[in-house]
């Protein structure tokens, strides 16, 4: 019976001819759209989280405490919470390095009366809150402290590119689903013409007692063989441009995103990717409907 | 084997109605032969599609080879057409198949190992004299060879009733007398014939019981 499905399913997708290779293409113009902006949407995640993980927050204290003080200040700070470490710079050690980046014209900065640089604290937030929610409250939580005069950094750049990647997203998915419908309307159109081309053998398949599920399977398979098909085609049009456009960009990735490398999408994902392919083809299977006898 | 009783079926409604079958009862026992006659649009095609689900009745009750027709839902229509063996005017072969395939075609649907198939469908073959014809198309078939062709095809999976609507309406005198007994050698292996013609002078040739339906009703049960 198995057999019989398959053989029935493979006839039906060469009958299907030129409609059956324009469903074949519409799918992979999907799929290949929504991989597309899944391997972008992928790497600028890696490069978010890469930056997430150096986010750093300047605290910068009214006076700057004397020694025994100390201590105490840092430990009112680390108290706020989300802190992962703590570095102290005093009002000489951010003079020093004023002066080491001004390289040869450091000079300038001893023409200075005084000293004008606040003592500050550089705090590095836990990991599980360098998230730009995360973040703003911290700086909040370190701002009502009577210490603090101004509070610095955080994450609005990341927060950014954070953005940029949703809207990316929220446009790759409707690219991709309104490609995907259109894909199975053609897959629709596909099956409903072999149906109408198998309809003697369907009405001798009903006059002869074979169940609607022996009728419905090999249109089912006719689909998801067209997308299966397709989705193959997506990889292996992801895997091209990607192997053209990496050698291009990744010189560019660490001055601009911070990325060493541009990662391709792995076996699961492309399994996934595949999967969908079967099942937009499948949904068009399903969807076909041809006149036939009772 | 056959039971109905009361049974009406009407298409349309409002001006359009039209009453193809007006209360109709009778029995068929297992093992008889039984001719459905009556001139075209009496009703004949209509009471054997209700006999095979492909219609329901208007009213009435219907048993066919054990099952009660009227109740059966969709999804059970199958199995009761597994146990009817169907013949048609024109002979419904698929043209891009042989006469061999068409015949396995049934079994294949039907899933019969596949080491069952060759020798079954030749079996069928043989018994409507066509085993030397099996790797011919039917465009290139006789009318005649083309109904001998579709006979096997419905007995192939050894049916225990065998419904023939109008199987001899295409053909000539010489080539119907050899469907006729094709259908009696069948109905005497067991199978219980109901055999619709509206050939009026075919009728007392088979000498067998004879239905006569007019304007959808039954006008006559004898024989």
């Amino acid at each position: 019976m198995l057999s019989f499905i398959f053989n029935e399913a493979m006839r039906d997708l060469r009958r299907a001819g030129r409609v059956g290779v324009s469903a074949i293409l519409l799918i992979a113009l999907s799929l290949t759209a929504l991989g597309g902006f899944w391997l972008l949407s992928l790497n600028l995640g890696r490069a978010i989280d890469q930056w997430g993980d150096r986010v750093r927050v300047i605290v910068y204290l009214k006076e700057e405490p004397p020694a025994a003080k100390l201590e105490e200040v840092m430990q009112r700070i680390e108290t706020v919470g989300g802190i992962q470490r703590l570095r102290y710079v005093s009002k000489a050690e951010a003079l020093r390095a004023l002066k080491r980046s001004l390289g040869s014209q450091a000079d300038v900065a001893d023409q200075l009366p005084r000293n004008p640089l606040p003592a500050s604290v550089e705090v590095t937030p836990d990991a599980a809150i360098a998230t730009p929610e995360g973040t703003r409250a911290l700086v909040a939580r370190l701002v009502a402290l009577n210490e603090v005069e101004e509070v610095q950094g955080g994450s609005q750049w990341v927060e950014g590119l954070e953005q940029f990647r949703r809207l990316f997203q929220g446009v790759g998915l409707v690219v991709g689903a309104v490609l995907a419908v259109a894909a199975i309307l053609t897959v629709t159109t596909a099956t409903t013409l072999v149906l109408h081309l198998r309809r003697d053998e369907m009405e001798i398949m009903r006059l002869v007692g074979a169940t609607e599920n022996v009728i419905r399977w090999p249109r089912l398979l006719q689909g998801m063989a067209q997308g299966l098909v397709a989705a193959i085609v997506a990889l292996a049009t992801l895997e091209i441009a990607y192997a053209l456009a990496v050698p291009r960009l990744e010189p560019l990735l660490p001055v601009t995103i911070g990325l060493e490398r541009v990662l391709f999408l792995s076996p699961l994902q492309a399994l996934a990717l595949i999967g969908a392919g079967a099942m937009l083809g499948a949904v068009g299977g399903l969807l076909a409907r041809g006149r036939v006898p009772a | 084997m056959i039971r109905l009783q009361h049974v009406s079926k009407v298409f349309g409604a409002g001006p359009s109605r039209v009453a193809a079958l007006n209360s109709v009862s009778f029995s068929i026992a297992k093992g008889e032969f039984v001719v459905l006659s009556g001139a075209s649009g009496a009703g004949k095609t209509t009471l054997l599609r209700l006999l095979y689900g492909a219609e329901p009745p208007s009213e009435g009750d219907i048993e066919v080879a054990g099952f009660d027709v009227t109740e059966l839902r969709r999804s059970e229509i199958p199995r009761l057409r597994r146990s009817i063996g169907i013949v048609f005017q024109d002979s419904k072969l698929l043209a891009g198949r042989t006469v061999f395939e068409n015949v396995a075609f049934v079994l294949r649907v039907l899933g019969t190992p596949r080491r069952d198939i060759t020798p079954k469908a030749f079996a069928a073959l043989k018994a409507v004299g066509l085993s030397a014809r099996a790797q011919a198309y039917p465009n290139q078939l006789s009318q005649g060879e083309a109904q001998r062709a579709s006979l096997a095809r419905a007995i192939v999976k050894s049916p225990g009733l065998l419904l023939a609507d109008e199987p001899t309406g295409n053909l000539d005198e010489e080539m119907a007398a050899e469907i006729l007994g094709l259908v009696k050698d069948i109905w005497s292996r067991g199978t219980t014939v109901l055999f619709a013609t509206h050939q009026a002078r075919l009728v007392p040739q088979l000498k067998r019981r004879t239905l006569r339906l007019e304007g959808g009703r039954l006008v006559k049960d004898e024989g």
